[in-house]
């Protein structure tokens, strides 16, 4: 195991730039996770790490070996597909054993690695199928102990759990999360499932159009977002567009005065709330910032309610709308359109970005 | 997901199936096994010049095949050639279909449509082409020594190398894109991933992309053999009439010779020895990579 360096990594295609100037440290024994939309440059800096895509300018490296310029087979990075790419006319045994029969490793002592490999996946036993006999959730767990076995230094997952039902992917995140841990895999996984990537990961790197936007913990991330596109893809928010008129004071567009303390500089401005710190009903008694809002639109979702409220009168030309999202506590009904509620939270409660557009 | 399996062929329970394969089927036993049967019996009958054919129950043709070396020896060159071709189609055209496989290019169909363009250009038309341009008094002749390059014409044309060469390029495509969609098949995934477990190309081409590939290299190895065991227009045209194969041996028998018992005969060794070389080379790959 080693830690990787990633530095001021590029790439870009014609005029298109996939990948913009990434920086990334991660520690030996870290599992990291790119996360992002599609078409954010996740996976193509993950293929560069792994040395299928060769980058337009930054480094690589590997402990203390620079791999920029390496071709795949000499990097020893353990891969994981989405589509698990076993090799069909091989059993489950011969698949394993590939990348010690390629290090030239002697048959005798292949076995008990293979076995090894094998147990720490629950798979043992299965040495003598092929994959095709193999269950999806089996398979994706002989193509980890494939990439296991070699002893890689890093260990990269190509958003590995996309093609299991729901069920299963929850057991195997949770496989793949305590081996790492006891084997202490420096680890990069990709993928666009947010859920996956907050129960997985030590931190998280959010990238988007090319560019990381943050890295940080799952708190980190979620408590002080870097900008608003963090604040919306990290959990949801609330935004509300409008302009810092002085310090500590927002002003809707809809022309609502809000009590803001982190609003500081004076401007066009984004408030972002967490639905959790919004009170609803007896619940935003004494807070300072306090509204009658009215329902536009409710939907039941389970554990909780979504209700679309806006701030300012019918009569406002812009209606300051904002997501609500209330935990469905017995005898709650949902409000129908039309109604009002109470709605307040904390002046500490808001985070401001610049408005974009 | 449904849980019940869908009929492997539609309408199979109704007895439609039964007739969806009749029309070929027919086609096939009266274009192809009825003349097959009767060249047999005609290859079991005696040749009696003058009278043309004498029905009989006799083996004397087979014996008189196996038992002229002219005759062996035009056996064992059709076979030597058609081995030749197909290596050669195998060799050349493996890259080329992981080539056309694998690109992204938007060119692609352009592509595969150059792969096939030479055969929209018959045999025949071809070899006369290649006849003109590098017989002895061909075109590339005729530029070399007016240039004063050589003083003899080469020896291009009625060669062995003009009938290899010939009828590669004829096979070719055949190799190619029987090559080409079953490489298509092949996810580049399960390659990244032999790359990424330290096999360098040649490795993971011999452990990987060569056994999977094998249904469509057998396929396009026997497809290719065949082409060339029962080649016809290109050794005549481009072989010359000293340079005999199987194919234009039958013809002859039949349409020069009027000798039909022994065309037969030589028709069904012919057949029966690309069957067997066809069949054994199957075993043999199979026992290696299975």
């Amino acid at each position: 195991m080693a830690r990787l360096s990633i530095e001021h990594l590029r790439k870009t295609y014609g005029d298109l730039t996939v990948v913009n100037d990434v920086n990334i440290d991660i520690a030996d024994g870290e599992f990291l996770v790119l996360l992002g939309p599609s078409g954010c440059g996740k996976t193509t800096t993950l293929r560069m790490v792994a040395g299928f895509i060769a980058p337009s300018a930054g480094s690589i490296t590997i402990g203390e070996r620079s791999v920029t310029t390496l071709p795949p087979w000499k990097r020893n990075c353990g891969l994981v597909f989405q589509s698990y790419a076993l090799f069909p006319h091989m059993t489950v045994a011969e698949n394993v054993a590939f990348g010690l029969e390629m290090r030239k490793i002697p048959p005798a002592d292949r076995a008990p690695r293979v076995a090894e490999a094998l147990r720490l996946v629950q798979l043992a036993g299965f040495d003598e199928r092929y994959p095709r006999q193999l269950s999806g959730g089996q398979q994706q767990r002989v193509a980890l102990a494939r990439a296991l076995a070699m002893e890689p230094d890093v260990l990269l997952l190509d958003e590995p759990l996309s093609n299991l039902d729901a069920k299963l992917r929850q057991e195997v995140r949770v496989e793949i999360r305590d081996l790492q841990r006891k084997l202490g895999l420096t680890t990069i996984m990709v993928t666009h499932d947010q859920e996956e990537a907050l129960t997985m990961a030590d931190r998280l790197v959010v990238m988007e159009k090319g560019e990381v936007r943050q890295i940080g913990t799952q708190r980190e991330l979620y408590e002080r977002p870097a900008d608003r596109f963090v604040a919306g893809f990290i959990g949801r928010s609330a935004f509300l567009d409008g302009d810092i008129v002085a310090p500590g004071r927002f002003r809707t567009k809809g022309g609502v005065a809000i009590g803001c303390a982190a609003a500081t500089r004076i401007g066009a401005a984004t408030l972002a709330l967490r639905p959790e710190r919004i009170a609803v009903g007896g619940e935003a008694d004494g807070l300072h910032n306090r509204f009658e809002a009215r329902v536009e639109h409710a939907s039941y979702l389970g554990a909780i309610l979504e209700i679309d409220v806006s701030l300012s009168g019918p009569d406002a030309i812009d209606k300051d709308r904002m997501l609500l999202q209330i935990p469905n506590k017995a005898g709650i009904a949902e409000p129908k359109p039309g109604e009002t509620i109470t709605i307040g939270w904390a002046e500490d409660a808001g985070l401001v970005y610049p408005r974009e557009g | 997901m449904s849980t019940i399996a869908p009929e492997p062929v539609a309408g199979a329970r109704t007895g439609l199936a039964g007739l969806l394969v009749v029309p070929a089927t027919l086609f096939v036993a009266i274009g192809l096994l009825g003349p097959i049967a009767i060249l047999f019996r005609y290859s079991l009958n005696q040749f009696i010049p003058g009278q043309f054919m004498v029905d009989g129950l006799t083996i004397e043709n087979y014996v008189k095949f196996f038992t002229d070396s002219y005759y062996l020896t035009v056996l064992a060159r059709t076979v030597r050639v058609a081995v030749m071709c197909t290596i050669a189609c195998l060799v050349m055209g493996f890259p080329l279909a992981y080539v056309l496989a694998r690109t992204q290019s938007r060119f692609k169909n352009l592509l595969i449509i150059a792969v096939v363009l030479p055969l929209f250009v018959g045999n025949a038309v071809r070899a006369a082409g290649w006849m003109t341009a590098f017989g002895s008094k061909g075109a590339l002749n005729a530029s070399l020594m007016g240039m004063g390059l050589i003083d003899q014409p080469l020896e291009i044309m009625f060669t062995e190398n003009a009938v290899l060469i010939g009828i590669v390029a004829v096979n070719l495509p055949f190799m190619v894109l029987t090559l080409q969609s079953v490489i298509e098949g092949i996810p580049r995934n399960v390659e990244e991933a032999a790359f990424s477990l330290g096999a360098g190309p040649a490795a993971m081409f011999r452990r990987v992309l060569w056994p999977l590939a094998l249904p469509g290299i057998l396929a396009g190895t026997i497809l290719t053999f065949i082409l060339a065991m029962n080649a016809y227009a290109t050794p005549v045209l481009l072989g010359g009439p000293k340079f005999q194969m199987m194919g234009p041996l039958v013809y002859g028998q039949f349409a020069q010779q009027n000798n039909w018992p022994f065309g037969g005969a030589i028709s069904f060794i012919l057949m029966t020895a690309t069957i067997l070389l066809t069949v054994a080379a199957h075993l043999i790959v199979q026992r290696r990579y299975r």
